[in-house]
């Protein structure tokens, strides 16, 4: 069964119709040097990771989820 | 009865027969030469699981012909070889193993530099399965998606009883390889593969797919099947692998000579085939299936001499089995061309047996690839014998052919092992043993058996280490992988029909269908410099952007400063991602205090959609971004005409303060309200005319009409390509390597440093730290070919050492020489300004532009 992506505008729909936007990540922060860690240094976790999906095969918004690295679960 | 041709012979074959066993019978025994060494290779496993037997089909090469029927008319011929297969002087490599050792490529040719180049044609000439036929078009394989409750691989007895059970609780779909499963189990009438499989076939909610063959189970459970005319895709809840087991591979001296057979491909020849696979025959049997084969042997008429069996099966042993062996085993098979003799071993003594057929009921080894392409988690079951375990076995310690695809040796296993490889998976990596098209059928038990009786460390685990499965899991055809491209619908503008009218040569550029060039490329360019000129300009992406944040949005993702940008105004952007990298360019135009107009290239226009997204999304900027791409047609005006072009057809002022450059006006052009939006991609006065779409074509016949007295006619891209390299203008891609920042493209001047931030200001913070390692250059060329656009693509050369690359060159036509844009690579601190291209010109690094430096011409 594929993976299905939760839309805020579509509902859960097949990954496949998605495109993968990387890890969550901050784009703001007091000072340039924690700026840059938050860009350039991502977790990557093995785990439950926030990552950015975009809808480019239908509505074309983008969503943020929270998925199970290990698992592909989405909480 | 029938006949195909082969090698230019006419072969007969009879109902039911394999392209193989019709070879067979016709007295063909060597069916093929070794990749490396180029030894004969006969018939061996008779299910498709190794390479031995491929051959090319109808100019298809790598064909397992043990997998198919024979039809009227067919071609078949042996690849490998020269002169050919039957006699093959390459076959002198395998006296030559001591400069191709196992890892050859890692070790010799290395010096002198200039060697490997001869070596590698050489090498290339000499290895390979066959030929791709450079002419032949593909057949197009259409793609076909099918979402099931459960997918069953392989249609045997194992596969078809999980069917039945499956579809007590939803849909499934069994497929199966056809052929090779199915010829195993002979003179078993009524065959119970057949009862079972009608059977299952009248159950509702089943699906039977025949030959079709399972490339990989790949993340998701998904399934490719390839098959004769299709690809597909299918997507499970639930897989059940029950693709039985192959017959384990013999491992002796000698075990490769043709004339050494699987007991199923043996058996398959006596039985149904009707074919006497040899006269005299050794048999080795280990397994309650090998004692049917011998039986079948017996039946054919073939004497059999010698068989040597394990202990358990002696009393199973039919009349006419020669000479019992009892607990024996293969010392080594013999022979020249073919198999003369084998030598049985038992308690360390040997004997010698007179044979041409060496059968081999050695013990089943699971085909479990495709289960073990499984993550863990997934819902992935193994039946029938493909759920067999894989035993470790002491390997026989003597030499032998331990990969037939790639020619691997225990004797070579042994020298990796020496040389450090001391695993299963780097055995595998360093020798290619399991990586050629049997994917380990045949070599991968004896790899693991190898490297668990080596490794002794700490206890020998009990189960022997497997090396990673991966797709495919059959060879697969350049067809099937490009099986659906033909449905890729090319995006035509509004005006494309105007453009087939007119002649234009349309082709593909960046998802569109787009004219390169309406007759002769250089008259476009002479129109565009000297008088005016229509190009079709419709495939830009255009984004109008708006909304309190937007101002917000267009500021934080250019590099530019936007903020001095007042209404009526436009300017040129770069996009840079994350690293800081040049992505793609564009032009923003102000339309108000809360609304921004985007152009950007024609096929970066998805990514700038999803980027403009992302961030407005991530900031919780409130911004809306609407694509016009689709919508909106636009018509690039250029030419020192193209203002009295347009005076000729506006309602409105188009002086230069009413259409600044840089800048655009909304305004009607023989009354279609348009966007024009002063460019200079080109270098001569321009403007891009935005409008509805469906009213392009009434727009561009205005223009054409209104120009005729000035000889207008349309340009395409081939005369854009050398009008823009005149002006140094890069197309991103082309130009560009995929790490380039603003000041490696000499662009500093697209980058505002102290504004507070836009993506890829920090990356661009810590490189400009660094030293300039690469930068993109204007060029002059002379001494080059003839036709300067041949230099595009060659290397940029000092004292003999590649230190850049040509990424366009053309004559320019104004100046009268050969120009072009390159990149190169700093030589001992410091770039070079004169180099040597590949073919021997000498390039000068100039500044551009290259035309009209000062611009005046464009700002007009």
């Amino acid at each position: 069964m594929a993976l299905s992506i939760p839309c805020d505008l579509c509902g859960h729909r097949p990954f496949t119709e998605f495109a993968f936007g990387g890890e969550w990540r901050e784009l703001d922060a007091s000072d340039t040097e924690e700026e840059f860690a938050r860009e350039y240094l991502p977790d990557n976790p093995e785990g439950p990771q926030r990552e950015r999906w975009f809808h480019a095969m239908g509505c074309r918004t983008w969503t943020t989820v929270t998925r199970d690295t290990r698992t592909n679960e989405i909480g | 009865m029938g006949s195909f041709e082969f090698e230019g012979r006419s072969v007969t074959f009879r109902p039911g027969d394999t392209v193989a066993s019709a070879l067979y019978r016709h007295g063909v025994r060597t069916f093929s030469r070794s990749l490396k060494y180029h030894r004969r290779r006969g018939l061996y496993c008779g299910t498709g699981d190794c390479p031995n037997c491929s051959m090319t089909v109808d100019g298809q090469p790598a064909v397992r012909t043990c997998t198919v029927r024979c039809a009227e008319g067919m071609r078949v011929e042996r690849a490998g070889g020269w002169p050919n297969a039957e006699r093959d002087l390459l076959h002198v490599t395998d006296r030559l193993h001591r400069v191709m050792p196992v890892g050859f490529y890692y070790k010799t040719f290395v010096r002198p530099r200039f060697a490997w180049a001869v070596a590698e044609r050489v090498i290339r000439r000499a290895a390979g399965l066959g030929a791709l036929p450079p002419t032949a078009s593909a057949a197009r394989k259409v793609v076909r998606h099918v979402h099931v409750d459960t997918l069953v691989i392989g249609a045997g007895l194992a596969g078809l009883e999980a069917t039945r059970e499956a579809a007590a609780s939803g849909s499934v779909l069994v497929c199966d390889e056809g052929l090779a499963a199915r010829s195993v189990a002979p003179g078993s009438a009524p065959d119970p593969i057949e009862e079972l499989r009608t059977a299952v076939a009248s159950l509702e909610h089943v699906t039977l797919l025949d030959e079709a063959t399972a490339l990989g189970v790949y993340e998701w459970l998904h399934v490719p099947l390839a098959r004769a005319g299709e690809l597909v895709h299918v997507y499970p809840s639930r897989v059940v692998v029950a693709t039985g087991a192959t017959e384990e591979h013999g491992v002796f001296p000698g075990n490769d000579l043709p004339g050494v057979m699987l007991g199923r491909a043996a058996a398959a020849l006596a039985g149904p085939h009707g074919v006497r696979p040899g006269d005299r025959a050794v048999v080795v049997v280990r397994t309650e299936e090998g004692v049917q084969h011998l039986q079948t042997l017996i039946d054919a008429g073939v004497e059999v001499v010698a068989t040597a069996v394990s202990p358990a099966l002696v009393q199973r042993v039919p009349e006419g089995a020669g000479e019992i062996v009892a607990g024996g085993d293969v010392h080594e098979a013999r022979g020249g061309s073919s198999l003369r003799s084998v030598v049985l071993r038992r308690e360390g003594l040997g004997k010698r047996f007179e044979c041409d057929l060496l059968v081999l009921s050695l013990g089943l080894v699971p085909r479990d690839g495709l289960a073990r392409m499984a993550l863990p988690g997934e819902d992935v079951t193994v039946v029938g014998d493909a759920a067999l375990g894989v035993g470790i076995a002491e390997p026989g310690g003597l030499d032998g052919m331990v990969c037939m695809c790639e020619d691997v040796s225990m004797h070579d296993l042994e020298q990796a092992w020496d040389e450090g490889f001391r695993n299963a998976e780097i055995l595998k990596r360093y020798t290619t043993t399991t990586m050629g098209p049997c994917q380990g059928a045949m070599c991968g038990r004896a790899l693991s058996c190898f490297a668990a009786s080596r490794d002794a460390t700490p206890a020998p685990s009990p189960v022997a280490p497997r090396t990673t499965a991966r797709p495919p899991a059959r060879p697969v055809t350049l067809e099937t992988l490009a099986a659906g491209v033909h449905e890729i619908v090319d995006r035509r503008t509004s005006l494309n029909e105007l453009h087939v009218a007119a002649g234009a040569r349309l082709d593909r550029s960046g998802g569109w269908l787009r004219p390169f060039s309406y007759g002769d490329w250089r008259e476009e360019y002479r129109a565009v410099r000297e008088r005016v000129s229509l190009m079709d300009v419709g495939t830009l992406g255009k984004f109008a952007i708006a909304g309190p944040g937007a101002g917000d949005l267009v500021d934080r993702l250019f590099p530019c400063r936007i903020d001095d940008l007042e209404p009526g105004r436009t300017r040129y952007v770069l996009t840079l991602d994350d690293a800081g990298y040049a992505m793609d360019d564009g032009l923003l135009s102000r339309v108000g205090a809360e609304e921004w107009f985007l152009t950007t290239t024609s096929g970066g226009a998805g990514r700038a959609d999803a980027r403009l997204r992302n961030l407005a999304d991530r900031l919780g900027l409130d911004a809306h971004v609407l694509d016009r791409t689709a919508q909106w047609g636009a018509i690039n005006v250029a030419g020192p005409l193209a203002r009295d072009l347009l005076e000729r057809l506006a309602d409105d002022s188009i002086d230069a303060a009413s259409v600044p450059y840089p800048g655009f006006a909304d305004l009607s052009v023989a009354g279609v309200p348009c966007r024009a939006i002063r460019t200079g991609f080109v270098g001569e006065l321009a403007f891009e005319l935005h409008h509805p779409r469906r009213r392009g074509p009434e727009l561009w016949a205005a223009l054409a009409d209104a120009g005729r007295d000035w000889d207008l006619m349309p340009h395409g891209l081939d005369a854009l390509e050398l009008l823009r390299l005149e002006k140094g203008h890069v197309y991103i891609g082309q130009d560009t390597m995929p790490d380039d920042t603003p000041a490696k493209l000499g662009m500093p001047w697209a980058v505002d440093m102290s504004k507070r931030w836009f993506v890829g200001k920090r990356a661009l913070e810590r490189m400009g730290e660094l030293p300039m390692a690469r930068r993109h250059v204007g060029l002059e060329f002379s001494g080059g070919p003839r036709a300067t656009a041949d230099l595009r693509g060659e290397p940029l050369l000092v004292e003999g050492q590649v230190v850049g690359r040509i990424t366009s060159a053309e004559r320019s036509i104004v100046l009268d020489r050969p120009i072009g844009l390159g990149w190169i690579r700093a030589v001992d601190g410091g770039f070079p300004d004169r180099l040597r291209t590949g073919s021997g010109a000498t390039a000068s690094v100039v500044t551009t532009p290259f035309y009209d430096p000062d611009g005046g011409r464009m700002r007009g």
